[in-house]
């Protein structure tokens, strides 16, 4: 019990230091359209690198899997940001606000995290408040 | 392994020139010959210099014998919850689990980031065990090994150790469609992680020619079915005939080499047709040695326990577990999917002289640095043999029966035309 309460107290700790977030991805924050869509785009822009089912290669990350270890606990930003500024990495910059945000709701789905009723946000300071949550064990395939 | 013979002609030249003037007038002087001459009848045909094999009995040094971990359905990468620990499982590779290593520890360990731990077990230490562990690793995870033995005693070191990406991984119908795809996935990535391996110090990984001889023009296996056997495998059972394995090896066609028929006046050895193929096998002691060295330089721990029951891997303090344990699984997990598949080996004298394998009728041969691993593989039942035998007892005598067909094989071979 002891331990538990040491971890509770650098967890509140590392809250204060980073702004709160006022939901996680756990709570279902994209459509099933939105990804489906996701996917469109990803097959277009991004497949010819990271691979059909988004598995990588050695050189290039797969972006489920080992995703989560490299994005997890960000926030749904700090991804989108990437997405914008860097890919696709022979044409940074050039995909379309509206395929920025399907694509970040097709990497949720592809990684495990639930679709909900309420798409995605657009505007950055909501999602800054939204975190890429950690899978529920039960919840990995 | 010393390449130093392989070109001995070069190795001739390079002599002839190394002694001064003299010698390189004498060069100058047959160039200019060429020019006129013997260029015009094109390169002469040279055979390659290779040693023979020493296979006589007296050079048996060790028999190994290990059972192949086959799923119908091909590894089993799922997961499941004990208690409150999710455990990843990474086992049932058939005679793939050399070759599929790097790619599916990469898928295993995959989901096992997805939960953000920061320290993983890892049950097992076998090939599959160990890579994982290096590879959550390089993932930026702490990780624990908890096994009964390390690798150089596990049923991996007792395998063959040749790049057989679809070596009797699954049965195409159970299998189903998708697993070709993740079969690809998972050996495209372990090409590239061998790959990463090649020249480092003790030759982990090894390229090498491989000579198929046949008396009778070679011709191509299929694997039809055999119409008077009736049914086909079913969930706890075998697999009843050959065409039932899935194979895959079509997908990676731009990976490997092309075989050629060697010319007659090529072909060193005694027999009509020689074909002449690149395969890439691993030395278990220097692998070994490689990927250890990389768990402990990483801080990675080493527990010596046996599991009994799978309720013990809710006991482990990390939350995360993959578990590697390969043919054990089938008691430990009660997984009466996987299905044995008997393999043995006979290990000569190494010879590192004579760097290359040898197919010929039942009979292979395989130089490694550890030794030419020698295998009697009946042709007629292919990749049944061995299916449903748990017996792990080595027996020597079908090893020396094909080192006695081999033996004349040997004694034949041409030197340089």
């Amino acid at each position: 019990m002891k331990r538990i309460s040491k971890l509770t107290l650098a967890g509140a700790l590392t809250l204060a230091a980073v702004p709160a977030y006022a939901a996680g991805t756990a709570n279902g924050v994209y459509t099933e359209a939105q990804a489906a869509e996701g996917a469109a785009v990803f097959a277009e822009r991004c497949a010819m690198c990271h691979g059909k089912q988004a598995e990588g290669t050695w050189e290039v990350p797969a972006l489920k899997g080992k995703f989560m270890g490299n994005w997890g606990r960000e926030s749904l930003a700090a991804l989108s940001d990437y997405l914008a500024r860097a890919m696709p990495q022979f044409a940074p910059g050039t995909l379309e606000p509206k395929d920025n945000g399907r694509l970040v709701a097709y990497l949720l789905k592809i990684n495990g995290h639930p679709a909900g009723a309420k798409p995605l946000p657009e505007d950055h300071a909501a999602l800054a408040a939204i975190r890429i949550d950690p899978l529920a064990a039960t919840a990995v395939k | 392994m010393s390449r130093q013979n392989w070109y001995p002609q070069a190795n001739l030249a390079r002599r002839e020139m190394l002694r001064g003037g003299a010698a390189l007038g004498a060069v100058g002087a047959l160039s200019a010959c060429s020019a006129g001459k013997v260029a015009s009848a094109g390169p002469a045909p040279r055979r390659p210099y290779l040693t023979p094999m020493r296979v006589t009995p007296d050079q048996l040094i060790d028999m190994k014998c290990c059972i192949r971990p086959v799923r119908a359905a091909g590894p089993n990468l799922g997961t499941q919850m004990i208690g409150d620990t999710l455990v990843v499982h990474n086992y049932g590779h058939g005679g793939s689990g050399w070759s599929l290593s790097w790619g599916s520890a990469e898928v295993a360990v995959g989901k096992a980031l997805s939960v953000l731990p920061s320290e993983i077990a890892v049950v097992g230490c076998g090939i599959i065990g160990l890579t994982t562990a290096v590879v959550a690793q390089r993932a930026g995870l702490k990780v624990t090994i908890y096994t009964r033995d390390v690798i150089q005693r596990t049923r991996s070191f007792r395998a063959h150790g040749s790049f057989t990406p679809d070596s009797r991984v699954a049965l195409s119908a159970p299998a189903g469609a998708g697993f070709g795809d993740l079969w690809e996935q998972m050996t495209r990535l372990s090409w590239k992680g061998f790959r990463s391996m090649l020249g480092l110090p003790g030759d982990p990984v090894v390229f090498q020619d491989a000579y198929a001889l046949s008396d009778a023009p070679p011709v191509k296996k299929h694997h039809d079915a055999d119409p008077a056997i009736k049914g086909a495998w079913e969930p706890g059972g075998l697999p009843l005939q050959e065409s039932e394995w899935a194979h895959f090896m079509d997908r990676i066609k731009d990976l490997v080499p092309d075989p050629v028929m060697l010319p007659t006046a090529e072909n060193p050895f005694p027999v009509a047709y020689t074909r002449r193929s690149s395969e890439m096998h691993f030395n278990f002691p220097s692998y070994a040695h490689h990927l250890l060295t990389e768990f402990y330089q990483h801080g990675g721990l080493m527990v010596m326990r046996d599991f009994n029951d799978p309720s013990q891997y809710g006991q482990l303090k990390e939350k995360v577990v993959i578990n590697a344990t390969g043919y054990a699984a089938r008691d430990l997990w009660r997984d009466k999917t996987v299905f044995p598949v008997r393999g043995q080996t006979g290990w000569l004298v190494p010879q590192h002289d004579a760097p290359y394998s040898l197919r010929y009728k039942n009979a292979s041969l395989m130089a490694k640095n550890d030794g030419i691993v020698v295998m009697n593989n009946p042709i007629d039942l292919g990749e049944m043999f061995g299916v449903g035998d748990s017996m792990e007892l080595a027996d020597p005598a079908p090893i020396l029966e094909v080192m006695k067909i081999v033996e004349p094989i040997m004694a034949g071979m041409k030197g340089i035309a």
